[in-house]
C-alpha cells in the first residue's frame, strides 16, 4: 500500500474514533444536562414545601425563609438550565423540554424573570412572617411561574 | 275653578304606570343580569372558552378555530358567539338546549362528540340558560367556521346517528340519594360541567368513553398527549391524595410534591381557580368516591 492512501486511511480513521468520542460526549452532555435540570427543579419543589409547611403549621420560619432564598436563587438559574440542544426527555421519562425554549427563547426568558420576580416577592412574604400574604405570593409563584412555563414549554410524555 | 279629577287621575295613572314600566324593565334587567352572572361561572366549569378560542392564535373569545387532534382527525372548534351569520346569534334556547344535551345541531344533523355533549346532557335546564344568556351577552365575532379534518368515514356525520345509539345516554343528572350534598354537586361538576371524564377516562375504537374506566387515564388523550389516571387507585390513581391535595391542584395546579402542572390541565385549573372553596372541596369529595381502577399501559 502507497504511503499516502495509508495516511489518508488512517487520518479517515482518526477522523471517524474523534467523532464516535465527541458523540458519546455530547450524549453524555445531554444526559448530565438533564440530570442537573431535573435536580434543580426537584430542589425547587422542596423550597416550595418548606414554605407550605409554614403556611400549614407545620415547619419553621427559619426553614421557609432558607427554601424561599433557595427559590430566588434557583429561578434565576433556570436560563443555564437549557443550553440550546438540550431538549428531549427527563431522566425519568416522564416530561420532555418542548423546542419552544429555544425556538421562542425571548418568550422563555419572560417567563423565567416572571417567576424570579415572583420568588423574590415570596421571600419578601416569608420573612414578613404574615402568612396570608405568603399563600397569596405561593400560590402566584406557583401557578403564574412554574404553572405558567410548564404551560407553554413543557411537554408531559407519561403519567 | 273646579279640578279635573278624572284628567288628574288619569295622569297619576300613566305616571304609575309608566314607574312601574320602569321599574318592572329594571327588574328584569337585573334577572336578566343574575343569569349572566350565573352563566359566566357554569361556562367558567365548563371551560366552554378553552376549546372555542383559538387563543394560541390571538383568536377573540368563544370565535372558535381552535383545532384539537384526535385519532379521528382534527376538528376545529366552531364560533359559539352571538354573531348572526357566523355564529350561534339565531338559535333559540331550545336549539340551544338540544345542541347540549342531545348533541343535535339546528338543523337536525349530529354533532361530532369531540363537543362533550355525553357529558353536558347531564346540566340541568336552569344552568343551560344562565350558560346562554352569558354567551348571549357576549361580542359577536365575524369569524366563519373552518371545516373538521376528520378521514372517511368518520366524516360521515350521518354515521353518528348509529354512534348514538349505542354510546350515546342522554338524561339528566341524578343526584344520589344516600349521598350527601357535598358529594352530589361534585358529581354534577365533574361528570356533568367540567366533564373531567372527556380526557380522564379512556375511549374505545369508536371514541366513546369506557364506562368501566372513568378517569382512569389514557396515554392517548387529546392532541394525543397522556392523561392521568385520576381514580383513587393507590399506586397509579391518586389514591394517595388527600382532599387538600386535590383542592391545591384545582386551584393552584400543585401536585402533592410540588410541581405545577402545564400542558391543558394548566388551562383546565385557570377554570378551576375561579370556582368556589366548596365547589373545588365537592369535586375532590366526589373524585375520592368514584371506583379506584388501576391504568392500563
Amino acid at each position: 500500500m502507497k504511503s499516502s492512501t495509508k495516511r489518508s486511511m488512517l487520518a479517515a480513521a482518526l477522523i471517524c474514533a474523534s467523532a464516535a468520542i465527541s458523540g458519546a460526549a455530547l450524549a453524555q452532555d445531554k444526559e448530565t444536562i438533564a440530570k442537573n435540570r431535573e435536580t434543580l427543579m426537584k430542589g425547587q419543589g422542596k423550597d416550595l414545601g418548606s414554605i407550605k409547611a409554614y403556611i400549614d403549621g407545620k415547619g419553621d420560619q427559619a426553614q421557609a425563609e432558607a427554601g424561599a432564598i433557595g427559590l430566588t436563587q434557583s429561578t434565576r438559574k433556570i436560563p443555564d438550565a437549557f443550553p440550546p440542544g438540550s431538549g428531549g426527555p427527563s431522566p425519568d421519562g416522564k416530561f420532555a423540554a418542548k423546542p419552544g425554549i429555544w425556538n421562542d427563547w425571548n418568550k422563555f426568558i419572560d417567563v423565567q424573570k416572571n417567576a424570579v420576580s415572583k420568588a423574590d416577592v415570596l421571600l419578601a412574604a416569608v420573612k414578613s412572617g404574615n402568612k396570608a400574604t405568603i399563600e397569596t405570593a405561593f400560590s402566584d409563584l406557583g401557578k403564574n411561574g412554574c404553572g405558567a412555563c410548564h404551560e407553554t414549554f413543557r411537554e408531559k410524555l407519561q403519567d | 275653578m273646579s279640578r279635573d279629577v278624572p284628567r288628574e287621575t288619569a295622569r297619576l295613572t300613566a305616571a304609575f304606570a309608566a314607574i312601574s314600566l320602569v321599574l318592572g324593565g329594571l327588574a328584569a334587567r337585573a334577572e336578566d343580569g343574575d343569569l349572566v352572572a350565573r352563566g359566566a361561572y357554569l361556562a367558567t366549569a365548563a371551560g366552554c372558552a378553552d376549546c372555542h378560542t383559538d387563543a394560541k392564535n390571538g383568536g377573540r373569545p368563544y370565535a372558535g378555530g381552535r383545532a384539537l387532534t384526535t385519532p379521528f382527525g382534527t376538528f376545529y372548534a366552531p364560533n359559539i358567539t352571538p354573531d348572526m351569520v357566523t355564529g350561534i346569534g339565531q338559535w333559540s334556547d331550545v336549539q340551544f338546549l338540544n345542541a347540549l344535551r342531545e348533541g343535535v345541531r339546528p338543523d337536525g344533523s349530529n354533532f361530532f362528540p369531540v363537543f362533550p355533549y355525553p357529558s353536558f346532557t347531564k346540566i340541568t335546564d336552569g344552568d343551560v340558560r344562565a350558560i346562554k344568556a352569558y354567551l348571549f351577552a357576549q361580542p359577536a365575532v365575524r369569524q366563519a367556521n373552518r371545516a373538521h379534518d376528520v378521514a372517511f368515514p368518520f366524516s360521515w356525520r350521518f354515521l353518528l346517528s348509529g354512534w348514538k345509539v349505542l354510546f350515546f345516554n342522554p338524561g339528566p343528572f341524578r343526584p344520589a340519594p344516600d349521598r350527601g350534598e357535598t358529594y352530589n354537586r361534585g358529581a354534577y361538576l365533574v361528570t356533568a360541567l367540567a366533564h373531567c371524564g372527556e380526557c380522564h377516562t379512556p375511549r374505545n375504537w369508536f371514541g366513546a368513553m369506557e364506562p368501566s374506566r372513568f378517569l382512569a387515564g389514557t396515554p392517548h388523550g387529546p392532541d394525543g398527549k397522556a392523561v392521568p389516571n385520576i381514580t383513587p387507585n393507590q399506586e397509579t390513581g391518586i389514591g394517595k391524595w388527600s382532599d387538600d391535595d386535590i383542592e391545591a391542584l384545582l386551584k393552584d395546579g400543585q401536585t402533592p410534591d410540588f410541581d405545577f402542572v402545564g400542558g391543558a390541565m394548566a388551562e383546565v385549573v385557570k377554570n378551576t381557580a375561579r370556582l368556589t372553596d366548596a365547589d373545588r372541596r365537592a369535586i375532590a369529595a366526589f373524585l375520592r368516591s368514584v371506583t379506584a381502577v388501576p391504568s392500563s399501559r
